[in-house]
């Protein structure tokens, strides 16, 4: 490693800090006169921009980063499709900002929400623990920063300090988790990591179990899984529009992209000879703990949202069954023994956590718009939607429609390939009684989708409510959202060649 | 071949018709909906033509695919595009359809001048073209599928194009419902196909085939016979027919396009495009026949004794379909196809003589209406003169030849075929007779008409008129047989042309017997039919009731499945079983949501709680379960080797 090649890695990772840097000058020098919206303005152009120069140096400068004889940084393949996702998702999120008023601040959140973005970038790339850790804990404190900053609101603190709170218990459950694997292995490099198993069997030891349930806590705490979700509905309910969207979505992707890398590299190693077999045993306790997690998250999350009478939680309860949906492929990818079923189910589980990730922001959008004008994000204030913004309603339904799966929309092909990626991996009957949980969860998911769209459309409007506006930057952002979700939904092959392009790698 | 063919403007052109009529037709002039719905048809009949001449300058015949870019279906190994062929079948069926289908459309500008819906019905035209050359056009089941069923969306569309009035609309809707049960056969083969040959393409299955010489019978029987159902309930044949003679409720030239001259030998077209199958399938091929013949003289013992003019016609069709089938059967594929093409010249040409006739009377349909016509419209008498005398079989006139062929054909299959030809020349008897009594009545005799002046229809419908009616002189001499052989193989041949001149001399022998019949009942006032109906009352009625099959399937069919879907599929399944399960189901994780929802206490003490709680179980469920994970997950074998 020399400073050229670590500059070369993470050029992508400076490129957002130095704009999250020149969003925040901008705003000082520039801009502390001006009108609160041209500062809002600027600070999303600004912001945008960032990731769009992020984004091109990604594609013209990348090279994965080695120390020694391991690697550091991986950017290649499944991590340049998330990091990419990352990009073009942040930039959405930022894009919802406008028409908003949470706050004063706007050149912060912009800042704030570019720090993140980074902190995802190293957590996507990440090949050894303590990077891993240190862009989990970017990514983390960035969000309970977002989560707090709707300083006149009660409810936002509230939601952000027990956020922080159980999100700083999560990390020290990992880093319990880490130090014992540092202990087996005397490394924090994954490839030397696996080199260690191979050489001493220490995969076997009763430690590595203590170590794995410890780094499933903090992991689950990140993707939101059950036991370890309990957050999420605070978190979603209090955190202002924009950083509600973003850790549904921006975070989803990276936590999952690290999950089904994790999980590849696993099954790469004990199917390529570089482990014995006898190591199986220690993979199947992994996968034991991942399905562990998907089942009770699959059915806690779709039968809380059934009770929830606030959209916002619903939707945070929602994501915690997707996030089942999806750890049921990260799961597969572990189980896999052949290198197509194990591309096959990393691929799902990334075209599954872009377009929700996708989805979610614009679902997060309507209801920011929503919640702007009603004062409210119950049930209720959707009454009567679609006669006060026809549009507005009907990307709802779309976006609805197609987080419970209902073909042909992108919701439908998502499900759809990552449980044919499941049933093609495992012969056992678990995985197959698991995809049969996650099918009827998601019938059960339809009906509280469809009361959402009930307010919407059946129910009236309250006596002399009227039209409901939206920014028409946010709204161009939603119906293009909207339209994707149609588009890939009819022809999903665009976006799975996309994501199979890279192929994987030979870690 | 040039290779440039452009075959896909071939149905786009009518397709882009049927879009801006029927996007814009209610707010255009009457004159502006006619000339994009005439002149896009007449650009595919171009188009067609230039592949025609493109043909036969060509010095080898061979089949030209024209792949479409963008795929449609690809699953693994198996693939299906939009792709489109052209040989030498297609083209006759191509230049049938775009030619007639042209000449009914000008012919329509007359007829539906005064109707409301004018771009309506021409939209609904133009679809029709549009699916049909797909249908003619493609290069896989499947497509053809599509164009199959789209032909039947066209089909019921204008079939109840009076939806005001309810026998039209229920008349569409029987169409379509019986059309289902063929396209459920149709299916059915479809996957079989699939499974059989792992490709839908026409020449991949052709050349599959090719290279297992021994395969026969078998499953080839049945993907054949699923092909057979659905070619029944789109040509109309037996069991399937009864939607035909009622869709005649549609507006004349619907009938003349659509229930004469080509939808309604789509199912022939097809059993003719996949005769490689029905070769391997000598089973298939005899049910073919058997089917070709029943229908056919079945059909024309109705049509003796119907006294709407359409159903005559109607019921002629069935009839003329089914020697189709017969031809078909005997494999004379060739002479199936040269009796679709002059059926479509003299069947078309009835219809809207027909037509003609119906629009003079202001919509008089009754056969005991008319008479003594022959004066008043005398260009419609001469040529509807002609379709008699084709549809009847007298040389020189198109039918004689067609017909002639299937016969000769049917002859030379055996002990089976010889039987199937007595049937046919029977047939032949009975079709003189009806199509001279239906000749009669209407133009001979004195008026019965209470419209005292009927008035020649104008001439933008007698234009096509005299087209088809040259058509059906002259078509019996176009000869198609060589032409076709590149794309239905050589038939074997006869050489036996003494016996060949005999069959023609007794078929028109027998041509001329119905005529003569025809003569002495209905030439002159007598009372002479109605001492004949009255003394076999019997026959009669079991005639004009049309053998009660429609009857026969309601008791049969419609009314049990009726009451099962009252009282077992609505009281029980809906209100006892289903409505339960969905009170369980949605009862059932309410209280579950509920109770979850108490778990969200907010209170931050026990969420962390709860994290140490999760993890320890999470180590519990795992120290609990290690011997049981290799069983679970399905890999105890791999681990099984390991120790």
């Amino acid at each position: 490693m020399n400073w050229m090649d670590l500059f070369h890695a993470t050029l992508p990772v400076t490129v957002l800090e130095v704009a999250a840097l020149v969003v925040l000058v901008f705003d000082l020098a520039l801009l502390r006169k001006a009108a609160a919206n041209s500062r809002l303005a600027g600070a999303v152009v600004l912001g945008v921009l960032g990731c769009g120069a992020a984004a091109f140096v990604f594609y013209h400068h990348t090279a994965p980063l080695f120390a020694s004889n391991h690697a550091l940084l991986y950017n290649q393949a499944y991590s340049a499709v998330a990091q990419t996702a990352i990009f073009a998702l942040t930039a959405m999120t930022l894009l919802l900002l406008p028409g908003t008023k949470f706050t004063r601040h706007p050149a912060e959140i912009v800042a704030t929400v570019l720090f993140a973005a980074s902190g995802g970038l190293l957590v996507v790339a990440a090949r050894d623990l303590l990077v891993l850790f240190v862009g989990l804990e970017l990514l983390s404190l960035s969000l309970y920063i977002m989560t707090a900053f709707a300083k006149s609101s009660e409810k936002s603190a509230e939601a952000a300090l027990k956020y922080y709170l159980f999100g700083g218990m999560s990390a020290a459950f990992m880093l319990f988790g880490f130090s014992y694997i540092y202990g087996l292995t005397g490394s924090t490099g994954f490839d030397e990591i696996i080199q260690s198993f191979q050489q001493t069997g220490s995969a076997q030891s009763p430690l590595f179990l203590v170590a794995m349930v410890a780094v499933a806590a903090g992991l689950g705490f990140k993707v939101a899984a059950v036991p370890f979700h309990l957050w999420a509905p605070d978190a979603y309910e209090g955190a202002p529009t924009p950083a509600a969207a973003f850790i549904a979505s921006v975070s989803k992707v990276a936590s999952f992209a690290l999950l089904a890398g994790l999980a590849y590299s696993a099954a790469f190693a004990l199917h390529n000879g570089k482990l014995p077999v006898a190591h199986i045993a220690a993979n199947n306790r992994v996968v034991a703990v991942i399905l562990f997690l998907a089942a009770a998250s699959m059915v806690v999350g779709n039968l809380a949202a059934l009770a929830q009478t606030s959209v916002r939680r619903l939707l945070a309860y929602s994501a915690i069954a997707h996030a089942g949906y999806m750890l049921l492929g990260v799961a597969a990818a572990a189980l896999a023994s052949d290198a197509e079923a194990m591309t096959r189910s990393v691929n799902t589980v990334l075209f599954y956590v872009i377009t929700y990730g996708l989805t979610t922001i614009a679902a997060f959008g309507v209801i920011g718009v929503v919640e702007q004008a009603t004062g409210s994000n119950k049930l209720d204030a959707f009454s009567g939607l679609h006669k006060r913004n026809p549009l507005l309603a009907a990307v709802l339904l779309i976006l609805f429609l197609s987080l419970a799966g209902i073909p042909p929309l992108v919701g439908f092909w998502a499900k759809f390939n990552l449980f044919a990626a499941v049933l093609g991996t495992g012969s056992g009957v678990v995985p197959f009684a698991l995809v049969a949980l996650a099918i009827a969860m998601s019938a059960v998911s339809l009906y509280y989708y469809l009361r959402v769209l009930k307010f919407a459309y059946v129910v009236e409007p309250v006596e002399g409510a009227g039209k409901i506006t939206a920014h028409p930057v946010v709204l161009l952002v939603l119906v293009a959202i909207a339209v994707a979700v149609v588009w890939i939904g009819c022809a999903p092959a665009g976006l799975v060649d996309w994501i199979a392009k890279p192929g994987l790698p030979l870690l | 071949m040039t290779g440039l063919l452009h075959l896909w403007l071939i149905p786009l052109l009518p397709f882009i018709g049927f879009v801006l009529n029927g996007l814009f037709g209610s707010r255009l002039p009457k004159w502006l909906v006619s000339t994009i719905a005439l002149l896009l048809p007449l650009g595919s009949l171009l188009v067609v033509a230039l592949n025609w001449v493109d043909f036969v300058s060509a010095s080898v015949p061979e089949t030209f695919i024209e792949r479409c870019p963008v795929g449609w279906i690809h699953v693994a190994n198996f693939n299906v595009g939009f792709d489109f062929a052209i040989d030498q079948l297609s083209l006759v069926m191509l230049l049938v359809v775009t030619g007639v289908g042209f000449l009914i459309h000008v012919y329509s500008v007359g007829y539906m001048g005064h109707e409301e819906g004018y771009w309506r019905f021409f939209s609904y035209l133009n679809l029709f073209l549009f699916f049909m050359t797909v249908l003619v056009l493609a290069e896989n089941a499947l497509l053809m599928f599509v164009g199959w069923e789209g032909v039947g969306l066209a089909s019921y569309l204008l079939i109840g194009f009076y939806y005001k009035k309810d026998s039209a609309a229920d008349a569409g809707k029987k169409a379509f419902i019986v059309n289902r049960i063929g396209d459920f056969g149709f299916l059915l083969g479809i996957f079989l196909l699939i499974g059989t040959f792992g490709t839908l393409s026409f020449s991949g299955i052709s050349a599959n085939l090719a290279t297992h010489p021994a395969l026969q019978g078998g499953v080839l029987t049945c993907i054949a016979l699923c092909l057979v159902l659905g070619a029944t309930g789109k040509s109309a044949q037996l069991p399937l027919y009864i939607w035909l003679p009622d869709a005649m409720e549609g507006p004349t030239p619907v009938s003349a396009l659509i229930h004469a001259a080509t939808m309604v030998t789509a199912g022939v077209y097809m059993i003719v495009r996949m005769h490689f199958l029905f070769d391997r399938s000598p089973l298939a091929l005899a049910i073919v026949a058997i089917l070709g013949a029943a229908t056919a003289i079945f059909a024309a013992t109705i049509a003796l004794v119907q006294t709407d003019i359409k159903r005559v016609l109607a019921y002629s069709t069935v009839s003329q379909l089914g020697y189709m089938f017969l031809g078909a059967g005997v494999a004379a594929y060739s002479s199936a196809i040269f009796h679709l093409m002059t059926h479509a010249f003299f069947k078309a040409l009835l219809f809207l003589a027909a037509g003609s006739v119906i629009h003079a009377l202001n919509g008089e349909q009754d056969l005991r209406k008319m008479g003594g016509l022959r004066n008043q419209l005398p260009v419609t008498f001469w040529v509807t003169t002609i379709a008699v005398l084709a549809i009847s079989g007298i040389p020189p006139f198109a039918g004689f030849f067609s017909k002639d062929e299937i016969l000769f054909a049917t002859f030379n299959h055996g002990m089976l075929g010889q039987a199937l030809w007595f049937v046919g020349l029977v047939t032949a008897l009975l079709t003189s007779f009806y199509m001279f009594r239906f000749w009669y009545l209407t133009f001979m005799g004195e008026s019965r008409s209470h419209d005292a002046h009927p008035h020649e229809s104008p001439w933008s419908m007698l234009g096509p008129l005299v087209v088809l009616a040259v058509l059906s002189t002259a078509g019996g001499f176009i000869k198609i047989n060589g032409f076709l052989e590149p794309s239905v193989g050589m038939r074997a041949e006869v050489a036996n042309h003494s016996l060949e001149w005999l069959m023609s001399g007794v078929a028109v022998a027998v041509a001329l017997l119905g005529w003569f019949i025809a003569h002495s009942l209905y030439g002159k006032k007598s009372e002479a039919p109605k001492k004949l109906a009255a003394s076999l009352p019997f026959a009669y009625q079991t005639l004009l009731n049309k053998y009660y099959v429609d009857e026969f399937y309601g008791a049969a069919i419609v009314k049990p499945l009726q009451l099962t879907s009252k009282y077992v599929f609505e009281w029980v399944v809906e209100k006892g079983i289903l409505g339960g399960a969905v009170w369980l189901i949605a009862g059932v994780p309410q209280f579950l949501g509920a109770l979850l929802q108490k778990w969200q206490s907010g209170n931050i003490r026990s969420y962390a709680a709860w994290v140490a709680a999760g993890a320890a179980a999470l180590l519990l469920f795992l120290l609990l379960t290690t011997h049981q994970l290799p069983v679970w997950l399905g890999n105890f074998q791999i681990n099984g080797m390991a120790h």
